[in-house]
């Protein structure tokens, strides 16, 4: 022990004594069988049941004192350079690691170590068997620790392979998604498909027309918001539930020095394993409900994974998550930071949006409802009013934010790309990936000054947009990004 | 207002003229020709059966379906052959087209995996190819239509030849 080392960091420390609790926790199952004759039997517990509680007593207690003991003589300590772990009931044993040769620290618990807040934390060398397991740490303990030995391993040891894993509260993202209304459609359309496939009008069950009678004949200022919210209610729930399914026990690692790996599911569990050689990228996705809730997703950009529906599903690395935690993942799967200030488009581009978002949506609608209006109903004059009104501010509100997210930037071997309002996407791709350049303009673009420019990778969506760049400009970016490329037909 | 020219020079060398032809034919029969064959119909029809419907029905199709289409037969050859180009530079080979939407490629020699030449049965007719540079991605393919012949095949030629020179990483 040299000097260099921090007092309290040499010092022996003690595992967290709640893992007696879980030690004894294999005796839920015989107790609770137990309970269950007990209560069969009307309460009154037989002598066969005093014998098998006396036993079960006998050896609680007999576990509980081997484990105090056990208990009380696991010490660890991080010293200067290793970590030491001193255990052993009948026999002692000191095992120590250097830590410049841990390669990766794993924190896992099972659902009784879960309940009583511990941690198992295992540290590797990345060779075989060789590690080193620590029972039972209080969670905050355990990433202390974690955090101490990584950074302790020094600049030598490889980055923690654990990336990211799930996390329950990560269940409050869920509402923010597609599914709140979209699965309430999807499962609307399958009841629907399985009555009628048994031949079963739904429209005439009694009380189904009733229920709709009902409504139809109720004060609708009232019962079509309340049903809207039961809708909504409905489709929360359902869209927790569905995360949880696909993303519980989320687990992204790598799994060795050349790929990465996915792990979800709750009944079914979907691996995905994606090879470092072919990943070209990540694409940090902020759908717009999400994005408000200070959510992301986080998709690879990879090749191999399947046709582009496959690729979709697969290349997902993170489910709806804190921003943080997305940003995180970014960097430790490609090295991809922090999108920082992205050069910015030119300011026509908004205009394009604002006109684009009138043109497409709020004159089609407004001009439908006048014409209507003027010809039947006054009062719908009135609606095509409000909509022109309303329609404006919002696609006003949507276009600046659109705008607002455009920008693009060379960060050293990466490309950052971000676009989007409604998904607003935020793609690192590796430069040396873009296998080829397109520049795509119209008449009204031209006009404008502006041509979008379109990366072809082979991997993800194969193409990738920065909309709206200003048309002088885009092929010197392009250049840029894959230097020798477009030199000779650069205008002069 | 008028914005800036994109910062590329067009490619050097135009499609062959015969292209405009084939354009044409393309459009007659694959979209002028329905057109107005229904506009025809149509009003035939109406005239047959519902005359009063005629006096809006008349300018009603003369604005969809008949201007448009004859727009479209006259108008899109002419506009493509201004645009459609193609060169093979020293790295990199370069390709414009489009008619409305104008679409200028370029992919890197290094990258190029294959390259295919088409001669559709219309095509044929004309004496044209279509000459396609793929490479890794759908979105990196280059296509050059309404070559000539000898050119597609000069082309073809000199992207393969390039392509063995320059080290290739097509991936």
């Amino acid at each position: 022990m040299n000097g260099i080392s921090e007092p309290s960091g040499a010092r022996w420390r003690a595992t967290d004594p709640r893992t007696l609790v879980a030690h004894c926790a294999w005796m839920g199952a015989p107790l609770g069988s137990l309970a269950l004759t007990a209560a069969a039997a009307g309460g009154r517990p037989d002598a066969r049941a005093w014998i098998t509680l006396g036993v079960l007593a006998a050896v609680c207690a007999g576990i509980t004192g081997a484990g105090l003991v056990t208990w009380r003589r696991t010490r660890y300590r991080v010293t200067a350079d290793s970590l030491e772990l001193r255990s052993g009931l009948f026999t002692r044993r000191v095992r120590a690691i250097p830590l410049h040769r841990i390669r990766n620290v794993d924190l896992t618990a099972g659902p009784v170590q879960r309940l009583l807040g511990l941690t198992v934390l295992r540290a590797g060398t990345g060779g075989g068997g060789a590690g080193l397991k620590l029972e039972a740490l209080s969670r905050p303990a355990a990433e202390r620790l974690r955090a101490e030995l990584l950074a302790r391993a020094g600049s030598a040891g490889a980055p923690d392979p654990v990336l990211s894993v799930g996390d329950p509260r990560w269940l409050r993202y869920a509402p923010l998604t597609f599914w709140v209304f979209g699965g309430v459609f999807a499962a609307a359309g399958a009841v629907w498909r399985v009555l009628d496939g048994m031949g079963v009008k739904p429209w005439k069950i009694g009380f189904v027309r009733r229920a709709a009678e009902d409504f139809g004949n109720s004060a609708l200022w009232l019962t079509i918001p309340l049903a809207l919210l039961a809708i909504t209610a409905l489709g929360a729930a359902g869209a927790v539930v569905l995360y949880a399914e696909n993303w519980a026990r989320f687990r992204l690692e790598w799994a060795d020095a050349a790929t990465l790996r996915v792990r979800h599911g709750l009944f079914t569990t979907r691996a995905v394993s994606i090879e470092r050689a072919r990943l070209r990228g990540v694409a940090l996705r902020e759908p717009l409900l999400l994005r408000a809730g200070g959510g992301a997703t986080v998709r690879a950009v990879a090749g191999g994974l399947g046709n582009r529906e496959e690729n979709r599903k697969r290349s997902v690395i993170l489910p709806p998550a804190p921003r943080a935690e997305a940003l995180r993942v970014c960097e430790g799967v490609f090295g991809a930071g922090r999108a920082g200030a992205l050069l910015p488009h030119p300011r026509v581009a908004l205009r394009r949006r604002v006109v684009r978002g009138l043109v497409w949506c709020v004159l089609p609608v407004g001009a439908a409802l006048a014409v209507t209006g003027a010809l039947f109903a006054p009062v719908l004059l009135g609606c095509a009013a409000a909509w022109a009104v309303a329609g404006t501010a919002a696609v006003g509100a949507l276009a600046r934010d659109a705008y607002r997210s455009l920008g693009h930037a060379v960060r050293g071997r990466h490309l950052v790309l971000r676009s989007g309002t409604f998904t607003r996407e935020t793609v690192t791709l590796d430069r040396s990936a873009v296998l080829a350049w397109t520049f795509t303009d119209t008449p009204f673009s031209r006009r404008a000054g502006v041509v979008t420019a379109t990366a072809a990778v082979a991997a993800g969506e194969e193409a990738y947009r920065v909309r709206d760049m200003a048309a002088a400009e885009a092929p010197r970016f392009a250049e840029a990004v894959t230097p020798g490329v477009l030199a000779e037909f650069l205008a002069v | 207002m008028t914005g800036q020219q994109i910062g590329l020079r067009p490619p050097r060398h135009r499609v062959d003229p015969r292209a405009r032809r084939w354009w044409a034919a393309q459009a007659w029969l694959a979209v002028s020709g329905p057109a107005l064959l229904s506009a025809a119909v149509l009003l035939a029809l109406s005239a047959l059966f519902f005359p009063g419907a005629l006096p809006w029905l008349a300018p009603l199709t003369a604005v969809v379906l008949v201007l448009p289409a004859l727009g479209y037969a006259l108008a899109m050859p002419a506009l493509r052959y201004r645009v459609h180009a193609w060169e093979v530079g020293e790295a990199a080979v370069y390709a414009a087209s489009g008619w409305f939407r104008h679409k200028r490629r370029i992919a890197p020699l290094s990258r190029v995996q294959t390259v295919d030449t088409v001669r559709g049965p219309l095509q044929r007719r004309y004496g044209l190819a279509t000459v396609t540079v793929t490479t890794a991605s759908t979105a990196g393919d280059v296509k050059i239509a309404g070559l000539s012949d000898a050119d597609a095949a000069l082309l073809a030629e000199r992207i393969g030849d390039a392509a063995r020179r320059i080290p290739g990483d097509a991936e």
